[in-house]
């Protein structure tokens, strides 16, 4: 299967300004999360990738489709969710994506069909013959949501799918999310600017910082890289702990007034560090066994000057 | 994704051919517009005239009719190119009118939240959008234009008889093309004004305007440069100028035949640059995206 995005120095510009500088990167993954400040060109490289801007030099490919010379083609396995309002004000709900699917090139009855499970998938089926103007911000959302799938398209594009959803409907569409990755094929892009959308759902992540790639970095390897990471909070002697555990093969990184981080290895289990702080009579007050979150991977390519090289 | 299921399935289900599907939004505009009580009875105004038109022809080809009504001028009922004329006229200024109605929210609709960027992310080009909305208002004034007269002009043949066919048919290369070239200019300025302008009776007031203004100013060049190639910017004209010469007027019926008159090739010019012009627009208007310069 060709990777779900390739970019090869993929450069945009859009009225005399370069918005996209010279993008390389392959992401394979089915799930990929598009981060990045206001203004680093999320949206560009989404509207490039549906064929709505053309790249002044280099290629953008999904699924091994051109996005400028394939555009006909890759559009017809995309379903693809606006960031901001799109929709027919005056049609219902369930008529309103009846129609995206027929223009996606579902029969009348299929595209009827659809459009009806479309609606009650997303929970809107009590709403569905409401003209869509009438709908709050959160079922827009997921009216917008319900025609991006009705067709079953192989690549899913979500851009900001979460803007304006009060905690429980935000939870229920990254519920929705994950249901429709893990119940298909179908490839997914979301951008967003709240990273614990992309982190719950996506596993790989492309940084943008002002048009150029700040990172792209695997969730899956990250989280098991970092699956035996904690952080402590001693009083006693420190050098003669953390010596002790180096010879366990842990590394250690000393920050003052008693904080410890330690990197276990996967053969070192935690009772071990107890019975190791035990023996030097260091007491451990607190432990926090965690990884490295997406802010932090996310904070860390922001800080990065220059062109990353694809991994943080 | 069965709706009791609640679960999601991708589509694995038969897809309609790629070139036909322009004919969605048209299929859907059609629907809008006959949920309307006042457009279905635009329409059926529109059609009216045909029915007087096509009793005229009747009595004009049934002498017993004729001695009933008591009429006696022969020459007063006869049906030949100038009658064709003035269906024509009839019905295009009624197009005229029901495209004012009908043009205006074809588009903007779509426009007003942003709905363009779903049809273009699907197999769905800037070019099968128009297409697709050009197609109304193509079939709707071709109801009440060249397809009405085309009948009148059957009836008018199977009732004449004595040949009348073959001596009046090259009459339908002319009324097919004329009015073919007003509603493609009437259609299209529609749509431009429609990707401009979202309220309905701003946006029929600009058609209006787009009409009446420039031949205001170009009767003021007229009279100004003393001067007739002013009337350029008078669309109407240069259609009853085509209309004219196209069905060989005879009679100077709409009295356009004067010494110093504008060409048909001029005339037909001008109204094909109208129609690049709305197409111009259209496509500045019609963007997935909007790009700010600077």
């Amino acid at each position: 299967m060709p990777p779900t995005i390739e970019l090869e120095g993929l450069e945009v510009q859009l009225g005399g300004r370069t918005i996209l500088h010279g993008l390389t990167g392959v992401l394979k993954s089915r799930a990929i999360g598009l981060l990045g400040p206001n203004g680093a060109g999320k949206s560009t490289l989404i509207n490039t990738l549906l064929g709505f801007h053309k790249p002044s030099k280099g290629s953008a490919r999904v699924l091994g489709l051109d996005a400028s010379a394939n555009g006909k083609t890759l559009r017809e396995l995309v379903g693809y969710m606006p960031e901001n309002d799109s929709f027919i004000a005056k049609m219902s709900g369930v008529r309103f994506v009846r129609y995206m699917a027929e223009i996606s090139g579902l029969p009348p009855d299929q595209a009827m069909e659809r459009a009806h499970e479309a609606f009650v998938y997303v929970g809107l089926g009590e709403a569905r013959y409401r003209p869509v103007g009438t709908y709050s911000l959160g079922m827009k959302q997921l009216a917008k949501l319900a025609q991006a799938i009705a067709h079953g398209p192989k690549v899913l594009i979500l851009d900001e799918p979460t803007n304006g959803m009060d905690p429980p409907a935000r939870k229920r569409l990254i519920e929705l999310i994950r249901e429709i990755r893990e119940a298909s094929d179908i490839c997914l892009l979301l951008s967003s600017h709240l990273l614990r959308d992309v982190e719950e759902t996506c596993d790989e992540v492309l940084i943008l910082r002002n048009g150029k790639i700040a990172s792209i970095c695997n969730l899956v390897e990250e989280r098991r890289a970092n699956r035996k990471f904690l952080e402590l909070e001693t009083v006693g002697v420190e050098a003669t702990f953390t010596g002790a555990l180096e010879t366990l093969g842990c590394e250690c990184a000393i920050f003052g007034n008693g904080r410890i981080k330690v990197v276990m290895p996967d053969s070192v289990e935690i009772r071990e560090v107890f019975k190791v702080a035990a023996d030097r009579g260091v007491q451990i007050r607190r432990m926090n066994h965690r990884r490295d979150s997406l802010e932090d991977i996310f904070l860390n390519a922001m800080e990065q000057t220059g062109v990353a090289d694809g991994r943080i | 994704m069965a709706v009791y299921k609640r679960k999601y399935n991708p589509y694995t289900g038969p897809l309609t051919a790629t070139w036909p599907r322009f004919f969605v939004l048209t299929r859907y505009a059609f629907m809008d517009l006959f949920k309307s009580r006042f457009f279905v009875l635009l329409l059926i105004l529109a059609i009216v005239p045909n029915l007087f038109f096509a009793g005229y022809i009747f009595i004009a080809n049934n002498k017993t009719v004729q001695l009933l009504m008591q009429i006696r001028s022969a020459e007063f009922l006869s049906v030949e190119t100038q009658y064709f004329i003035i269906i024509m006229m009839v019905q295009t200024n009624v197009a005229f009118l029901l495209n004012c109605w009908v043009g205006p929210v074809l588009i903007s609709g779509d426009l007003t939240n942003g709905a363009l960027p779903l049809f273009l992310s699907r197999p769905f080009s800037r070019a099968d959008y128009v297409i697709g909305k050009l197609a109304v208002l193509g079939i709707l004034l071709s109801a009440i234009t060249w397809v009405p007269c085309l009948l009148l002009f059957g009836l008018q043949s199977g009732l004449a008889r004595n040949g009348w066919i073959w001596s009046h048919l090259w009459m339908i290369v002319p009324i097919i093309l004329c009015s073919a070239i007003w509603i493609l200019m009437l259609s299209l300025i529609s749509l431009a004004v429609s990707a401009w302008v979202k309220l309905r009776i701003v946006a029929t007031g600009v058609i209006f305007i787009s009409f009446f203004i420039p031949a205001g100013l170009g009767e003021m060049f007229n009279a100004i440069m003393g001067t007739y190639w002013g009337a350029l910017l008078n669309f109407s004209y240069m259609f009853r100028i085509v209309l004219e010469r196209g069905l060989r007027d005879p009679s100077r019926l709409l009295g356009l035949m004067g010494r110093h008159e504008i060409p048909v090739p001029a005339a037909w010019a001008v109204m094909i640059c109208v129609c690049l012009f709305s197409l111009f627009i259209l496509n500045a208007r019609l963007r997935a995206r909007e790009v700010v310069r600077g």
